[in-house]
């Protein structure tokens, strides 16, 4: 399970979030173990009950006049019960004041106060895309991820088949490159997004040549950071007795952080254009996203004639007279 | 070279399924394999040629196979039209 200290998310969102803490710098090292956000407007009011405890906590205007109208007794109390769990970290929107005795507390008993100047929907909203995003579910894949006319191709195969100089060729017909060799896939609302795992900018490795920075040689228009995978396509040699696909009916799917998409496994043998097939696929996958599948229109005509004559021929079999 | 002539006795004629059947079968083997259908003579490997006939139920053509496998080849490719490419 993934963890993350509020100290890392502190350093690592001071500035977009505008954050400022409050508390004494100890207070930064616990743990935020999950995605979600928590606004503990029930817990406040001492109601503990089902408290997601365990999550960011938010406070807003809500919170913060509720807490103001509370007697200072009443308040101490409170927050003497409510710092007894184990809260990651509380979060004020709006650049809020919190009460004296809840700083007092929270040094005390370790727990971080942190002053956003957002909004309070603004802050929730961008909190929870990232946590999500950190939480999220990812997964390293061999591979080189390229944008073909919007569809994400992710091209798979064997070392040196020839992955990234299909790519190239690609990049080459004003394609774009996302990232050559390891791609980074991040589950994000059930979609897949490939992303480079560094951020040395987009170098290829082409054999025998060495390294090349595709950005620097192609322009800025032949690369970009993240893509979503559509298709997956596999390279790989070509091999006389395998079952390829002929027609294009049953298309085969391949399970990637438990969401499906396309696979096609392509044959290349030498003086294939690969990258014109890439570009089929793409342009097919299209087709198919607007409803248009050529396979199923082309058997379908197929079917229909092949019935059409079979009821000529019965037709004049029985005819009789 | 050997010929034989057979039957399309599936109800649903040569549709993509068989076609895909006859031509991943026929590219088993090194013989050359041809279909004759009325005045029309396709390459029996190839899956457009194969739909291109579309041969009816009840409707009759012609393997012809020449190469050193072409029995069996013909032997396969009738096997599977009697067997109705497990239609019907």
């Amino acid at each position: 399970m993934k963890k993350l200290t509020v100290k890392e998310f502190y350093n690592s969102n001071r500035e977009e979030f505008s954050l400022t803490l409050i508390t004494k710098p100890e207070t930064l090292e616990n743990f935020i173990t999950n995605q979600y956000i928590h606004r503990p407007g029930l817990a406040l009011t001492g109601y503990f009950e089902r408290f997601s405890f365990e999550r960011v906590q938010v406070l807003g205007e809500t919170e913060i006049s509720y807490l103001q109208s509370l007697k200072d007794e009443e308040l101490y109390d409170r927050f003497k019960e409510l710092f007894v769990f184990n809260i990651p970290c509380f979060i004020v929107a709006k650049g809020l004041s919190v009460p004296e005795q809840m700083e007092f507390l929270a040094n005390d008993m370790n727990i971080a106060i942190l002053v956003s100047k957002l909004s309070t929907d603004r802050l929730y909203h961008s909190l929870r895309k990232y946590l999500e995003d950190v939480f999220a579910p990812t997964k390293t894949i061999h591979g080189t991820l390229i944008d073909v006319f919007g569809v994400g191709i992710l091209l798979t195969g064997k070392s040196g088949i020839g992955k990234s100089e299909c790519a190239l060729d690609l990049v080459e017909r004003s394609h774009r490159l996302i990232t050559d060799d390891v791609v980074k896939i991040i589950l994000r609302d059930d979609v897949l997004i490939g992303t480079s795992t560094n951020d040395y900018g987009h170098f290829m490795e082409i054999r025998g040549v060495g390294l090349v920075d595709i950005e620097k040689m192609f322009g800025i228009q032949a690369v970009r950071l993240q893509k979503r995978i559509d298709v997956q396509v596999e390279l790989m040699p070509w091999q006389d007795n395998l079952d390829y696909e002929r027609i294009g009916l049953g298309d085969n799917y391949v399970d990637i952080l438990d969401v499906k998409i396309p696979i096609i496994y392509l044959p290349i043998s030498p003086g294939k254009n690969v990258s014109v097939i890439i570009e089929v696929v793409a342009m097919n996958h299209i087709l198919k996203v607007y409803g248009y599948d050529a396979a199923e229109i082309y058997t379908k005509r197929l079917q229909e004639d092949i019935q059409k004559k079979a009821r000529i021929r019965s037709a004049l079999i029985d005819d009789k007279e | 070279m050997i010929k034989k002539t057979i039957k399309v006795i599936n109800k649903l004629g040569m549709h993509a399924r068989p076609a895909t059947m006859i031509v991943k079968a026929a590219a088993k083997y090194r013989s050359e394999f041809k279909i004759r259908k009325d005045d029309m003579e396709i390459n029996g490997k190839s899956i457009m040629g194969v739909m291109t006939l579309a041969a009816e139920c009840g409707s009759t053509l012609e393997l012809i196979a020449d190469g050193v496998d072409e029995e069996y080849l013909i032997e396969e490719i009738a096997g599977l039209f009697s067997s109705k490419f497990d239609e019907d």
